[in-house]
């Protein structure tokens, strides 16, 4: 059977393409609607079948959040039904998914957990995320580049920090004089029809202690969240694994709860675990957009994985008999 | 009976997991496997999965082997409870682990976030460059982040070092050293049952004793992993218990049983180690399954009811049938954790085993013998002590004013060089037998414990495995050892810990670890009225042999000087081993031709002057009709024939000091050759192979240098007591008699 490993994406995935997808019928979509009711917050169901996309709207953290893991939780029940899931990891919001689609939360408290967690970061003041290459076209290295981040980082005075290690990107995040400083410091580079650094709309400093009020204030109203073990292995932010066996759910409260808000993501040394020590046959990846597709592929540059040294080698793997990557909604 | 024996043992598990039935209670996670001992039930499945990884990655070697894809076999199958103590350690405790650590290993790596130890483990045994321990050059344990220094391990040639560590340990501590350890770590090291019976391993625990009896904190675990046989011979049964139960100064802790009573001991035993700070030898039981390595036919040594009643006894059987009664998991569980871990491991085995071997000479030797010049030079340059400090140490005189023969002599050199060295680097450590308080027995360390306190400067028991060993354990911590051997003859029962330990670390991590250190040996020929061969050794062959080993030798007091600085200079600034052999006939030579003429005593170089690698020594550059090669006692002769040749012969002869003896100065010489067109190479070393003529004569041939060439050497033989030496050793009238027939 075919072994999957699924990565969840994060905050930035949401794309107009995924508008007018949502099954109504669904018992998810129906028990998300009702939180939201609950909680006197937008339909998703009215975001999904909106007459058009609106950025101030579909944007805003507490309603693009519970999109993103709806689109993403279905996805992966879909995916699941193509082989057996061995691993499932998740890229910052990513993580949140990724409990609940391995099965450490129930899809419920999966949506109480993203739904709280963008309320209060609605409600952090200032600071923000951007964005900046590592790596090349072919998504290798650029070693400058990192020099680049390093040195822009190293001379913000503490305002600015490590947010993500995407491994192809760096996501930087600061209060607001870190990111003004950010923006200065870092030369500007056109890739791929972007042009970096790039601010990030509607982000928090998130992954950095300038958010530590939110990890305290979620411990106290997500208390009677209840973590179990998963079934299937997760791989956090960190590296680390956790096991359908000998996973210490003490260990996932306080991790997502605590380090996971608090400190750097690491989804490229999660991505390196998974690939290594999972090899799995496809890396699924669910949920609106493809902003993870050249993540995970240019982790695949980075290990080097079945021989795949470049972007053009990524490519024709994936046009060839077996691709590794699949992005459900590319 | 089955061949296949791997299937044998792997099928067992797999019927049981499926026949067993689940316990009729189910542990909490938090609850202990029984009575509130052991492990917790969470703790327990968690340490399975890390020996199930190991036993599958095991199975992987041999399916790679079968294929050709993988080249080592020598698996930890039957040793998986060692996993407790890889869990019950901390990454901060240095381990140095013998090469059946696989479940300790696993359970060390999964301490530490975005580690890939299945993966890892496959690239070694794929030989793969791209393996993070040795790069593909040896499968080894091993791990820079997590303290793991790679050992080859095969004849417990690591427990010198061990016992190194964790005497240098607080002795870093006293002299305000920073190891980034916390002060209550301690260290671990692991073996069999057979090698528990080498020399070596027997030295490393006599001086963890010995350390400790003489009020020294000695925090090290001695883990002896008791399979009960080594290759085919047998281990008494008792064996290992007669030996090491009843021993002063060593706490003994039996860990037997099943997992609960081997947790518990191994708790102990760490517990001891870590409060008391005393060596404690821990006794675990286990079985070696399938064998000594894959290539190794059981049935040749062993009944097949014998190799049944040992598989009977598999670890991981025996966990899985406790996880499964006390409650800890289910049967179904257990099943599907093995079932993933085989999946994934030969999934990712297809990947390991496509990852590119090392593919040249020159990417193998890479972390051999780094060389980086210009750093050395700048070591040397910005490495010294304040004009205060020396003003403190040297007193009203520095090294460099003095004037008084006993303070020119190569002996008082080196001596103040030492001072030098230890001023300037407060992490430089000196010691061996009589170093400290006698101040040597030539005086060469004289005066340095005063100086520098005996946390620095210090006498070790009569062993030079265990000088040496404790030479690689401070240098792992980061200090600066120096340690001495009073006699090259000495050496020889110690040599390996040079040979097989010291100079392949950085061979074997790929240059992640190293363990630079200064080895000062008095050594060479030519004592007058002190004899015989055990003081007089005259053969550095198996020291010239040992890849990446650099070897300097003075002739005279500035030089030494100037090398010694030169050797820190490249243990600081590349990490390497250097040996400093110091010649003890010419410590207190004062004369060059004549009784008085004082020609033998140089001035103290000034600070900063160093000598490196390739920079020879030469005496009379014009001459044009002989090159004389020679170094040490062999130098001083030359300069008096060289004299002769020229007043009694008319022969004009250069002469050489190739002052390194590795690397040799082949391109210095062959360009001095080239110039003289007749070269003589005196070497006060024996005959065949012992010193450096073989190799400098076969370089020149080679070459295409087309002069004449000839050498002179000592005999073949142990150096008599006595007159009776003038027979074996090089003679003066020797080298003015080859140097006419060579110059014609």
């Amino acid at each position: 059977m075919t072994r999957l490993a699924i990565v969840c994406p994060g905050r930035g995935s949401y794309v107009e393409a995924a508008m007018g997808t949502l099954p109504a019928e669904h018992p998810w979509v129906r028990e998300a609607e009702e939180l939201r009711a609950e909680l006197g917050l937008t339909s998703l169901l009215g975001l999904d079948r909106a007459e058009r996309f609106r950025a101030a709207e579909h944007l805003r953290p507490a309603n693009v959040s519970p999109l993103i893991y709806l689109i993403s939780m279905l996805d992966a029940a879909e995916a699941a039904e193509r082989g057996r899931t061995v691993a499932v990891a998740g890229n910052s919001m990513g993580w949140y998914t990724a409990l609940a689609v391995g099965g450490a939360l129930s899809f419920r408290d999966g949506l109480r957990l993203v739904q709280e967690m963008s309320l209060l970061q609605e409600q952090l003041a200032g600071g923000g995320q951007l964005l900046y290459p590592l790596v090349d076209e072919e998504w290798r290295i650029d070693g400058e580049r990192v020099a680049r981040v390093e040195s822009a980082l190293a001379s913000s005075g503490g305002r600015a920090q490590h947010s993500i290690h995407l491994g192809s990107h760096a996501v930087l995040a600061g209060d607001d004089a870190g990111i003004r400083h950010l923006l200065d410091a870092l030369p500007p580079v056109d890739q791929g029809r972007v042009r970096y650094p790039l601010r990030l709309v509607q982000h928090g400093p998130y992954h950095t202690r300038f958010v530590e009020s939110v990890s305290a204030r979620a411990r106290e109203r997500l208390a009677d969240l209840e973590f179990a073990r998963p079934r299937t292995t997760l791989i956090d932010g960190k590296g680390r694994r956790h096991t359908p066996w000998s996973a210490d759910v003490r260990v996932l409260r306080d991790y997502t709860f605590g380090a996971q808000v608090t400190e750097p993501y690491d989804l490229a040394s999660s991505l390196r675990v998974l690939l290594r020590e999972y090899a799995p046959d496809r890396i699924v990846l669910p949920g609106p957009g493809n902003t993870l597709g050249g993540v995970v592929g240019s982790a695949v540059v980075r290990e080097r994985w079945r021989g795949v040294d470049g972007k053009s080698a990524f490519v024709r793997m994936q046009a060839g008999d077996s691709p590794l990557v699949d992005s459900m909604r590319r | 009976m089955s061949t296949n024996r791997v299937a044998v043992v792997e099928s067992r598990i797999d019927e049981y997991l499926r026949s067993a039935a689940p316990a009729a209670r189910r542990l909490a996670p938090e609850e202990r496997l029984r009575d509130g001992r052991g492990p917790t039930a969470r703790e327990a499945v968690e340490l399975f999965e890390d020996q199930v990884l190991s036993r599958t990655l095991d199975v992987a070697a041999r399916d790679l082997k079968r294929d050709g894809r993988s080249f080592y076999t020598i698996s930890s199958a039957g040793h998986e409870q060692n996993g407790v103590v890889g869990t019950l350690l901390r990454t901060t405790d240095p381990c140095f682990l013998h090469y059946r650590s696989g479940a300790f290993m696993m359970s060390r790596l999964r301490k530490q976030g975005g580690s890939t130890p299945a993966f890892d483990t496959l690239l070694s045994l794929c030989a793969s460059k791209e393996d993070p321990v040795s790069g593909g050059r040896h499968k080894v344990w091993g791990s820079d982040e997590l303290w793991v220094p790679p050992q080859t391990s095969t004849i417990a040639s690591h427990l010198p070092k061990a016992l190194g560590t964790a005497f240098a340990f607080p002795r870093a501590k006293r002299i305000g050293f920073d190891t980034g350890l916390p002060r209550d770590a301690i260290v671990c090291c692991s073996f069999g049952d057979a090698s528990a019976n080498h020399a070596t391993a027997l030295a490393g625990i006599n001086s963890a004793r010995y350390s400790f009896r003489k009020g020294n904190p000695t925090p090290v675990l001695f883990v002896c992993e008791d399979n009960r046989i080594g290759i085919s011979v047998e281990t008494p049964r008792t064996w290992i218990r007669d030996h090491f139960a009843h021993l002063e100064h060593l706490r003994y802790v039996e860990a037997e049983g099943d997992l609960v009573d081997v947790w518990e001991a191994t708790a102990r035993a760490v517990r001891a180690c870590r409060d008391a700070r005393t060596p404690v030898f821990l006794h675990l039981h286990t079985v070696r399954l399938w064998g000594h390595a894959g290539s190794d036919v059981e049935t040749t040594y062993h009944t097949l009811a014998e190799i049944e009643a040992i598989e009977a006894q598999d670890p991981i059987l025996a966990n899985a049938k406790l996880l499964v009664e006390s409650g800890a998991a289910t049967p179904d569980e257990l099943a599907a954790l093995v079932a993933d871990t085989r999946e994934r491991v030969a999934a990712a085995a297809l990947e390991a085993a496509e990852r590119p071997k090392l593919a040249s000479r020159e990417e193998i030797v890479a972390p051999l013998a780094p060389y980086r010049e210009d750093a050395c030079r700048a070591v040397a340059r910005t490495s010294r002590a304040s004009a205060e400090k020396r003003a403190e140490i040297f007193g009203d005189k520095l090294p460099e004013e003095r004037t008084s023969p006993t303070q020119r002599t190569l002996a008082a050199h080196v001596n103040a060089a030492l001072h030098d060295v230890l001023a300037a680097h407060p992490h430089a450590i000196a010691f061996g037998e009589d170093v400290g308080k006698k101040g040597g027995v030539y005086g060469v360390t004289k005066g340095l414990q005063a100086t520098f306190g005996p946390s620095r400067v210090f006498d070790t028991l009569l062993d030079e495995t265990s000088i040496l060993g404790v030479a690689q354990g401070a240098a792992h911590l980061g200090l600066l050892p120096i340690p001495e051997i009073q006699y090259l003859a000495y050496l020889h029962n110690a040599i390996d810990q040079i040979r097989g330990e010291a100079c392949s670390l950085a061979f074997f991590s790929k240059g992640s670890y190293t363990n630079p250190m200064v080895v000062r040996i008095a050594g060479l020929a030519y004592q007058k009225g002190f004899g015989g061969h055990f003081h007089n050794d005259n053969s550095i062959g198996a020291l010239r042999e040992i890849p990446g080993l650099a070897i300097a030798v003075p002739s005279r007091g500035d030089d030494a000087v100037k090398l010694l600085r030169g050797a820190v200079a490249m243990a600081e600034a590349d990490g390497r081993v250097v040996v400093f052999l110091e010649p003890i006939a010419l410590y207190h030579e004062r004369d060059l031709f004549e009784d008085g003429d004082g020609l033998w005593l140089a001035d103290h170089p000034p600070v900063g002057e160093v000598l490196l690698p390739g920079e020879v020594g030469v005496h009379h550059g014009e001459a044009r009709d002989l090159l004389i090669v020679s170094y040490a006692n062999g130098l001083r002769l030359s300069l008096r024939a060289a004299k002769r040749l020229r007043e009694q012969h008319g022969v004009a002869a250069r002469v050489v000091d190739v002052r390194w003896l590795a690397p040799l100065p082949h391109e210095a010489l062959l360009a001095h050759a080239r110039e003289c067109g007749a070269v003589l190479v005196v070497d006060e070393c024996r005959a065949t192979g012992a010193g450096i003529a073989d190799a400098v004569v076969a370089a020149l041939a080679e070459s295409g240098y087309g002069g004449r060439l000839g050498s002179v050497r000592a005999a073949d033989t142990y150096v008599p007591l006595g007159p009776a030496t003038d027979h074996v050793l090089v003679t003066e009238d020797q080298i003015v008699d080859a140097a006419r027939r060579v110059a014609r």
